[in-house]
């Protein structure tokens, strides 16, 4: 589902910075990931180059076969959109849409009808169980709630592949159980590929697959 | 100084952008200050030089007006004990009958007395002739030229040219060209010279001069000539030095001198919110940045002077650039306004050279930069009141509190009794300027509060447009009325200037309008030159029985029109038939009784007086009134007060009769012609050319031929509109680009966010376009309802200091259609370069946290 070969990511500056370093890999379809490392081991670097968000210096990255190396801006943009779901950290919910509207967003981007999107969203949201906070904006919600909300916008196209980036980092230990247990669920349900980036062990155990990255390179690639 | 070095400097160097556009609100509203008060000031000196060069060593100058005076004054003048030498002077505007070359006043002087008060300074001549005045004299066909005028069109001496005279065009012969300095300089060379005596043939001027100029006698101060010509002459003559020409000249462009004053007060006034627009952004921008200073010790007022540094350094740099700007701006206004100035003398009054002072241009940098302190001054207060730990926090801060609001709403609502008050009391004029400058702060003050309801009232139907791009572009302006209001209020004033003045302008045309369509109702207007405004040709009275007798007219009513100087205001003498008058182009009075009033005119035992005129002096009917003529002083009542736009600075309607007694003076400046029924306008028209082909030159008008002349010369006095209209695009674009830079940089997670869940590029433009049109609604909607407001002003301050003109209010709704595409485009070209900014950024970088 997700290829990377020989992937480098270096950042230019005053000093060149090679976050990644001739990384390969291969996600398979439907797979638990977590990435592990510690902090500047390159896990956003890879998570970014994952989801198209960021291009690699050199090597390639497909998805569902699919080389993003020849795709232009509005190319990768349609890959993330059609098959990509994001979930943040700090949720990245835009404050000024309601819940319905944030998950929603996709959705309208993709020039879905109105009614459908409606439709959809309030589904979404029954999903993570919001049903009852359709016209809340997010800053009138939880850091759980939010995190619900991004995960039902990253579901709202029921893409292939899940990517989160420390989907728990911003919340306490019970909300973060409580969100992770709803990504397995929805994974387990969806059957979805979802590859989670994490300083937290416990959330890594509970992957089938755990890749450790240290100094952009792997350092250990576990299948339970 | 070091904290400006330290802090502010790598800010600056930061966004060169930015600070290139802030700047330009200042570069914009000092330029417009400089650049109008330049060329007023140009246009003048211009004038003034051009009186003082045809002036020569005259110290005084004898005049009646412009309605010239018996040949027999001069007697009385030159008699006069302390008049060392006086010279008799005819002034005429000729068509120089040369494409391109426009009019040429020609000066009709006596030659034998005039070399001791004018220099010709003749470069080449006819020696013998100009030597010897009596030969010049003797021939009726000499003139002499200016050498640029002679060198434009390949003249020299003896060269034989021809020129429109009221006896049609005649052939002269140039007998010598004058050095282009002094007297031959004015107007740019289109001058000329010829006999007296010869010019009053040619000009139709029977047995007058129109001035008289001269020296005094060795000893004898001007006051002392001066008294002993008043007494002699009576009041119905002016005596005044030749400067005072220039003081009338400045009353009649009085009425532009205000409006250009009121366009730059509002321009400076758009300067401001520019600068406050980016000083408040700049503050936001830099809440962590000034928290970290205050954390390090730095004390408020440290913070505060550190902001109002920079806004001085940048008034300064900008009202540097608006001083070079402006200058390059006059040249272009100037020459806008000689040209409308021209029916003065009929020649165009060209400003070849921008006339500034130093005290202006040191008033316009001392405004540009106080105007920009004064902008910063809020932002600077914010600045210093930051507290250091909220700062170093993330959160929402441009939000406007409740307290802030009701603050606002308050201040707005004291503001606006006290303003209506003003207008609604009849008082002084500095009180109702003071409502008026009232009236623009409530809705200064009104302007973030309107612009968040009206953002909250167009989100539906940006949504329902656009579900995502329309909802976030009207988000936007929802979450930072800060940024948004700025903008919006700078475009709200300069649209609201345009939309006032493009009011008063169809106002001023519709009455002009109706009456032109009252008044000028004759089928036929004959007159001696082509350019109808040139009083300084004229007809015998003779040619109009001559005319009255020609197949198919059925009556001809003779006009004499001139200004005279009526309680030291030029004003127009309108002399005509006044029986005729009221049976072909009755008025409705607005004193007076419809018919009496004509009657008693038209018997020599009342006047009438236009209403600008009545408002202006504030005359009544009823009031008697004297007017001082050259043989003695009228004393008539005003029979009726009727609206009449002969002049702007108002008419006096007379019998013709009246008129000859009082001025001695039976000729015609125009001849107002009904035909019969069975006749054409346009076999009449050759009838009558025919008739006085070689003759006389005569310029037959048809009715609708005039009135497109009178309508044209409106327009022109309201090209003004079209530069700030173009003022209200630049606002528009330059606030827009403002404010969409610092939108594009707040808004950077929400658009990485956007792209990372599939927003492609057009999409991201989109919300980018739609906020910046957005904001172009905003500053139209508040800038129509505030111009609709400031057009009551500009209407009012005409009505009471300008033309005593009582216009109709009637809001611009034409330009106000035509502003809608202009500058929704405007905004929308604004837009194209931000959202391309925002499609090319980093899609990590906008998503990582700081």
């Amino acid at each position: 589902m997700i290829d990377l070969d020989r992937v480098t990511r270096q950042f230019e500056g005053k000093r060149n910075v090679t976050a990644l370093r001739e990384v390969s890999l291969t996600i398979a379809k439907g797979d638990l990931v977590s990435i592990v490392g510690p902090s500047g081991s390159g896990k956003s670097t890879l998570l970014n180059l994952m989801g198209g968000l960021d291009r690699p210096t050199t090597g390639s990255v497909a998805i569902d076969g699919e080389s993003l190396a020849n795709l232009g801006d509005d190319g990768l943009t349609r890959v993330r959109r059609d098959k990509i779901g994001f979930i943040f950290q700090f949720f990245n919910l835009l404050p000024t849409l309601s819940c319905l509207e944030n998950v929603g967003l996709p959705l309208h981007l993709r020039g879905w009808a109105r009614r459908k999107v409606h439709e959809r969203a309030i589904e979404l949201l029954q999903l993570v169980q919001l049903g009852h906070r359709v016209h809340h904006l997010p800053e009138e919600l939880s850091g759980g709630e939010r995190q619900r909300v991004a995960i039902a916008r990253a579901l709202s196209i029921y893409p292939p592949i899940l990517l989160a980036d420390e989907p728990t980092g911003n919340l306490d230990t019970r909300t973060g159980g409580d969100i992770l247990a709803l990504i397995d669920d929805l994974h387990r349900r969806l059957g979805a590929t979802v590859v989670i980036v994490t300083h937290d062990l416990q959330v890594a155990e509970r992957c089938q697959r755990t890749i450790t990255l240290r100094d952009g390179g792997i350092e250990q690639d576990v299948r339970r | 100084m070091n904290l400006l070095r330290l802090i502010s400097w790598p800010y600056v160097r930061k966004h060169v952008l930015r600070t290139v556009l802030t700047t330009a609100g200042i570069v914009l509203g000092v330029a417009v200050f400089v650049g109008m008060h330049t060329a007023n000031q140009s246009v003048l000196f211009a004038f003034n030089s051009t009186v003082d060069r045809i002036a020569g060593k005259t110290e005084l100058q004898v005049s009646a007006g412009e309605t010239g005076f018996d040949e027999a004054v001069l007697e009385t003048v030159q008699g006069a004990a302390t008049v060392r030498v006086a010279v008799p002077v005819i002034e005429a505007v000729v068509d120089s009958q040369r494409e391109g070359q426009g009019n040429l006043l020609v000066l009709g002087t006596d030659m034998t007395g005039d070399r001791s008060l004018r220099d010709y300074d003749l470069e080449d001549a006819d020696e013998a002739i100009i030597d010897d005045p009596l030969v010049f004299l003797a021939q009726a066909d000499s003139i002499m030229l200016t050498k640029a005028f002679a060198d434009r069109n390949g003249l020299s001496v003896n060269s034989v040219m021809t020129l429109g005279t009221a006896l049609g065009p005649r052939a002269f012969t140039v007998r010598g060209i004058m050095k282009s300095k002094g007297l031959a300089s004015a107007f740019g060379g289109n001058l000329a010279i010829m006999d007296i005596y010869a010019a009053q043939r040619m000009f139709g001027r029977g047995r007058t001069f129109d001035r008289i100029d001269l020296a005094t006698r060795p000893g004898v101060t001007i006051e002392e000539a001066g008294a002993e010509l008043r007494t002699l002459l009576g009041p119905g003559f002016q005596v005044d030095v030749p400067a005072g020409r220039g003081q009338q000249f400045q009353a009649m462009t009085a009425s532009y001198g205000i409006m250009v004053s009121i366009s730059s007060l509002f321009a400076l006034f758009i300067g401001m919110f520019i600068i406050y627009n980016a000083f408040a952004i700049a503050v936001t921008q830099r809440r962590s940045e000034i928290g970290i200073l205050r954390a390090l010790g730095a004390t408020g007022s440290q913070v505060r002077r550190l902001f109002l540094l920079e806004s001085a350094a940048t008034g300064l740099v900008g009202s540097l650039g608006g001083l070079a700007l402006g200058l390059l701006m006059a040249r272009g206004i100037a020459a806008s306004i000689g040209t409308i100035m021209q029916d003065v003398y009929g020649v165009a009054q060209r400003a070849d050279e921008i006339a500034t002072s130093p005290a202006l241009l040191g008033l316009a940098l001392a405004v540009g930069v106080g105007t920009s302190v004064v902008a910063a001054l809020i932002p600077a207060g914010q600045a210093a009141r930051v507290d250091p730990v909220q700062a170093l926090q993330k959160g929402r801060y441009q939000v406007l509190s409740a307290g802030e609001n009701r603050a606002r709403l308050m201040a707005a609502a004291a503001l606006g009794i006290v303003s209506v008050l003003c207008v609604a009391v009849p008082t002084s004029r500095p009180v109702f300027y003071a409502g008026y400058l009232l009236a623009i702060v409530v809705a200064l003050l009104l302007g973030p509060i309107l612009a968040l309801v009206l953002s909250r009232a167009i989100r539906p139907l940006l949504k329902w447009l656009r579900p995502v791009e329309g909802a976030l572009a009207a988000d936007s302006l929802i979450q930072a009325p800060r940024r948004t209001s700025a903008s919006v209020a700078a475009l709200m004033l300069s649209l609201a200037l345009v939309t006032a003045f493009a009011g008063m302008a169809r106002a001023s045309y519709n009455s002009i309008l109706d009456w032109v369509n009252g008044t000028l109702n004759p089928d036929l207007f004959v007159s001696p030159s082509q350019d109808v405004v040139t009083r300084t040709l004229r007809f015998p009275a003779a040619m109009g029985d001559e005319l009255a007798a020609l197949p198919g007219i059925e009556r001809v009513q003779r006009v004499r029109n001139a200004r005279i100087l009526f309680r030291g205001t030029p004003v127009m003498i309108v002399a005509t038939d006044i029986a005729s008058l009221a049976e072909t182009a009755p008025r409705e009075p607005v004193e007076g009784h419809p018919t009496e009033m004509y009657r008693l005119t038209a018997a020599g035992q009342g006047l009438m007086i236009s209403d600008n005129l009545a408002r202006l002096a504030g005359l009544h009917a009823g009031d008697a009134i004297e007017i001082p003529a050259p043989a003695g002083i009228i004393s008539l009542p005003i029979a009726g007060i009727i609206v009449d736009y002969s002049d702007q600075q108002g008419s006096i309607i007379m019998d013709q009769a009246v008129y000859q007694r009082y001025w001695r003076d039976d000729t015609v400046n125009v001849f107002r012609i009904y035909l019969r029924d069975d006749a054409t306008a346009d076999a009449v028209s050759r009838s009558i050319l025919s008739t006085y082909a070689g003759e006389r030159q005569v310029f037959v008008l048809t009715n609708g031929e005039l009135r497109d002349y009178i309508l044209r010369v409106t327009d022109q006095w309201f090209g003004l509109t079209s530069i700030q209209i173009a003022v209200a695009v630049f606002v528009a674009i330059l606030g827009i680009v403002n404010t969409l830079t610092v939108s594009i940089t707040d808004r950077r997670r929400e658009l990485g966010v956007l792209k990372a869940v599939g927003g492609l590029r057009g999409q991201i433009r989109r919300t980018i376009w739609l906020e910046a049109i957005s904001i172009g609604t905003l500053g139209l909607v508040l800038g129509f309802a505030l111009g609709a407001l400031n057009l009551y002003y500009i209407l009012q301050i005409i009505e009471r200091d300008i033309a005593g003109m009582r216009l109709d209010y009637v809001f611009p709704f034409g330009t106000a259609l035509a502003l809608v595409p202009v500058i929704l485009i405007a905004a929308f070209v604004a837009a194209l370069w931000p959202a391309e900014s925002a499609v090319r950024g980093s899609l990590v970088e906008a998503l990582e946290y700081e």
